[in-house]
């Protein structure tokens, strides 16, 4: 993996298929810092983002989500979320924005982009 | 078991930090913290951590001021965070405050910005159910 960032509470590296892989808090403190990393992965095609060590998101790291999602629907393509948790899908339902991205679900094997959304598969609280 | 006050109180524990993003994650901590040794459930400890969260987005990013007062008062049914910071330059009708309202709205019993004195307040309570 490359590491394209390293805050104190969140750290984003490039996966081998050039995903975008989360570890950590994405607060006030990270989110400026999945925007830097988001924006540079949005020059080299549709943005995938690996969501399954993110272990705490507040409005601040939803409002960067949004952000790359109407920036990608701008060039006719979706954010994928995959591996998205109990935390990312409680706020993504709080906030009625689930439709904004493609979403796998934690225990759900089937790729990104497939349309099935964390609700629909109980990962939300 | 935690201690309370003679009005059946912990607390009220009261801190003053300067706006800077990464004492976000520390304020959380605390708030868990002080939710967990007045037996908050896990689930009410991850709404609390949110709303600290939320009320820390408005006061670091709308608020001007060298510091941000915040402090947690739990009851035997409540935990109240609120923060406060001056009042200049803080517009309660800013737009993009809404989204930090749209997520206090699915994690807290109540919330709400308020002017007291000089200050801009901010406040969300969490209900503790599970007693």
């Amino acid at each position: 993996m490359t590491e394209t960032g390293s805050p104190d509470s969140l750290t984003v590296e490039v996966g081998a298929h050039g995903e975008l892989v989360v570890t950590g808090d994405i607060d006030i403190a990270g989110g400026p810092i999945l925007d830097s990393a988001i924006t540079d992965r949005e020059e080299h095609g549709p943005v995938v983002i690996d969501v399954a060590a993110v272990s705490f998101i507040d409005s601040s790291g939803l409002r960067s989500l949004l952000g790359a999602a109407r920036r990608a629907r701008g060039r006719d393509e979706v954010v994928a979320l995959r591996n998205v948790g109990a935390e990312v899908a409680r706020l993504l339902e709080i906030t009625g924005t689930t439709e904004q991205f493609e979403i796998s679900a934690a225990s759900d094997p089937s790729p990104a982009g497939s349309g099935e959304s964390a609700d629909s598969d109980g990962a939300g609280e | 078991m935690a201690r309370v006050n003679e009005r059946g109180m912990i607390g009220p524990v009261e801190i003053r930090v300067p706006p800077d993003p990464s004492l976000s994650k520390v304020l959380r901590l605390a708030a868990s913290g002080v939710a967990s040794l007045a037996g908050y459930t896990v689930d009410e400890i991850d709404d609390i951590k949110i709303a600290v969260s939320e009320v820390l987005i408005a006061l670091i990013e709308h608020g001007r001021g060298e510091s941000i007062d915040v402090q947690f008062v739990v009851d035997s049914h409540t935990f109240t965070v609120r923060g406060r910071t001056p009042m200049e330059g803080f517009d309660v009708n800013d737009p993009d405050l809404q989204l930090c309202r749209t997520v206090l709205e699915g994690v807290c019993a109540d919330h709400g910005i308020d002017q007291v004195d000089s200050n801009a307040q901010i406040w969300a309570t969490v209900e503790h159910l599970s007693i």
